[in-house]
């Protein structure tokens, strides 16, 4: 089912102006949507409110890796095929880690790769869903959807345009529900 | 931290708009490709020609049509397989490290650092897998159940280590190097004017939109593979170094390698970056992001890792005096510092040692020329270094009734050229259609270039400070 979506955008031109407008919403406990900008800016992230649990992602496949490279290692030296090398015991631990290191880290970066690309849709042939196109140029945009707006659409663009918004219109994107 | 008064402006020329920001740094994309830039694929291509015809003539001959013998059995390979793994060391260092401490200057530089990473490892990859032999067998070097036994391979040996931690670091900084671009795909894809560039850039760029999920997400992978691929370089060359210090070679059985080698590494893989950068800001004008500064910080951390190596050296052959063995004895001082061997031995320690000292001079790190050429001098010297390691200590060991010499073939050589004219012609192809300078992280610094506006308040924190 095709549903149109409305959206009210808060075109900003510099961090400054858009931190100051962002942190008032907040305060007003306007319902931010997305905030699109050209680089990372803290006081956004942490404003969002949105956590990310890569990192735990990332030591639990650290832990997994570790486990099973060294639980292969074993079983190919000291199950599989033991080999005597003049007396020398089969499982070689103190040389296994080497491999456990280099191979943990190779696990944990694919992983952690591939983990990003699901959870952001960042993958080959992902379609961008772009709100304003000069969002990854120079304009720092906040996007708040009108059907869960709180706050009236006047008094918004009053405040965006009181902390320097270039530019506040409304936007209807085709959502497939 | 980082303090602009004293390495000066991140970002020079007058005050730059975050759009002039993306223009100027993605100019090169859209400008006509100049002619130099034919004529230097033209001399790469023909360099690879003749690297492919080596490789050719060694998979069909075999290992036969080198120079190598039953004493000097590591030749030329593994010489320039060293070599290439040590520049290829520089882009996550550059990367990772100054991630790490925080150094904003990075952010001008590590695209092209890790773009010579990627390339630089593709052309030491080939080293080991001619050297094979048969190198259509190579995937017997993976450790799966097989039709053999099924046997193992030798999971204690630095050889498989080796193997493991090249393969590794290859896939490591590719990901590293394109998950860094994405962004800057994004920007092209919304800024171009051709419409071919918006779908191929568009298509590169992973559906990426710069919400605020995907930067979090995105710096959360920053911080995770910034962390973990810290220890990988300083694993890396520890473990190339492993493949001799494990042998009992005289003048390999050290347990100074590691660090021998992960620095030597550094240092090489520096000296390559200087080599790029001053081309960056002399054939595309990039000199407003790529300042004197950024140069002169480079110059300055070469300067620190040349005493580093000048102590390597010395503690080797203080050392073998000391240590009173013999063959370690003859192996220094008689097959380095003097004998058949010594011009090799005198070129990498006037090239690594001595020469960056130059750089303590203000005026030396000022001069772009100079630059240019004591970069390609460390280089050089590096490249002697693994000649002198490798061939002085195989050549004459323990027994004088083995003695041999070695002299590369050409087919060798040829070998070695190809990996030249590979690794330029990677590069150009990098000049050419990639965005040379991170752009997002430049933006994200370029506030840092100027005064602060009324609008900051004190409250606020900022990134990297």
């Amino acid at each position: 089912m095709i549903m149109n979506k409305k959206y009210l955008v808060g075109v900003f031109d510099s961090e400054h102006t858009l931190i100051d407008a962002f942190e008032k919403a907040l305060e007003k406990g306007v319902n931010i949507e997305e905030v699109y900008t050209p680089y990372p800016i803290h006081e956004i992230l942490h404003g969002m409110k949105t956590k990310t649990r890569i990192t735990y992602a990332a030591f639990f496949y650290g832990v997994m890796a570790v486990a099973l490279l060294l639980g292969g290692m074993y079983y190919a030296a000291v199950v599989d095929w033991p080999l005597h090398f003049g007396g020398k015991p089969f499982n070689t631990f103190p040389s296994f880690i080497v491999i456990t290191i280099v191979a943990t880290i190779l696990t944990v970066t694919l992983l952690t790769l591939f983990t990003f690309s699901a959870r952001s849709k960042i993958y080959p042939g992902s379609k961008a869903e772009i709100i304003d196109v000069r969002a990854t140029d120079d304009k720092f945009i906040i996007l708040l959807d009108q059907d869960k707006m709180n706050v009236g659409k006047p008094e918004i663009t009053e405040l965006f345009e009181s902390f320097g918004a270039s530019e506040v219109y409304e936007k209807e994107t085709e959502k497939t529900a | 931290m980082y303090k602009t008064d004293i390495r000066g402006k991140l970002i020079d020329g007058e005050e730059k708009s975050l759009s002039q920001i993306s223009q100027e740094i993605l100019a090169p994309i859209d400008a006509k490709t100049p002619r130099w830039w034919y004529g230097a694929m033209a001399i790469s291509l023909l360099m690879f020609a003749w690297g492919a015809r080596s490789i050719y003539i060694t998979l069909t001959v075999g290992i036969g049509s080198w120079g190598v013998n039953n004493t000097v059995a590591w030749g030329w390979a593994i010489i320039n397989f060293v070599w290439w793994i040590g520049i290829g060391h520089a882009g996550t260092a550059f990367s990772i490290f100054l991630l790490i401490l925080r150094q904003k200057w990075r952010t001008a530089i590590n695209r092209a650092a890790e773009a010579m990473t990627v390339v630089a490892v593709f052309c030491a990859a080939l080293f080991p897998l001619m050297h094979m032999g048969r190198s259509w067998l190579f995937f017997y070097v993976f450790p799966y159940p097989n039709t053999r036994g099924p046997l193992w391979v030798n999971f204690n040996s630095p050889l498989f280590w080796d193997f493991v931690a090249i393969s590794a670091y290859l896939l490591i900084s590719a990901s590293f190097w394109y998950f860094g671009m994405v962004p800057d795909f994004a920007t092209l894809r919304d800024t171009n004017k051709s419409k071919i560039k918006r779908a191929v850039y568009g298509f590169f760029s992973f559906g990426w939109t710069g919400s605020s999920k995907q930067w979090l997400r995105y710096e959360g992978l920053a911080f995770v593979l910034g962390g973990i691929a810290a220890v990988l370089v300083v694993s890396v060359h520890s473990i190339v170094s492993t493949d001799f210090a494990a042998s009992v070679e005289p003048g390999w059985h050290t347990t100074l390698f590691p660090p021998y080698f992960v620095v030597g590494a550094i240092f090489s893989g520096f000296a390559m970056v200087l080599t790029l950068v001053t081309l960056m800001k002399k054939l595309y004008k990039m000199g407003d992001f790529i300042t004197e500064n950024h140069v002169d910080a480079v110059a300055r951390v070469l300067v620190f890792i040349s005493l580093i190596m000048g102590t390597a050296y010395i503690t080797e052959i203080f050392i073998a005096w000391y240590s009173g063995s013999e063959y370690e004895f003859y192996t220094f001082f008689k097959n380095r510092i003097t004998g058949d061997y010594a011009f090799q031995f005198w070129a990498m320690f006037i090239c690594n040692a001595l020469l960056p000292q130059l750089f303590w001079s203000r005026k030396v790190r000022r001069n772009l020329w100079v630059v240019f050429i004591i970069s390609l001098f460390i280089n050089l010297g590096m490249w002697f270094e693994r000649f002198n390691i490798v061939i002085t200590s195989l050549s004459k060991n323990y027994l004088p009734s083995s003695w041999a010499e070695y002299h590369p073939s050409m087919v060798e050589i040829g070998f070695f050229v190809g990996t030249l004219g590979m690794f330029s012609a990677g590069v150009l192809l990098f000049f050419r259609y990639i965005p040379q300078i991170a752009i997002s992280e430049v933006k994200m610094v370029s506030k840092f270039n100027k005064q602060q506006t009324t609008h900051l308040k004190p409250g606020h924190h900022h990134d990297y400070e």
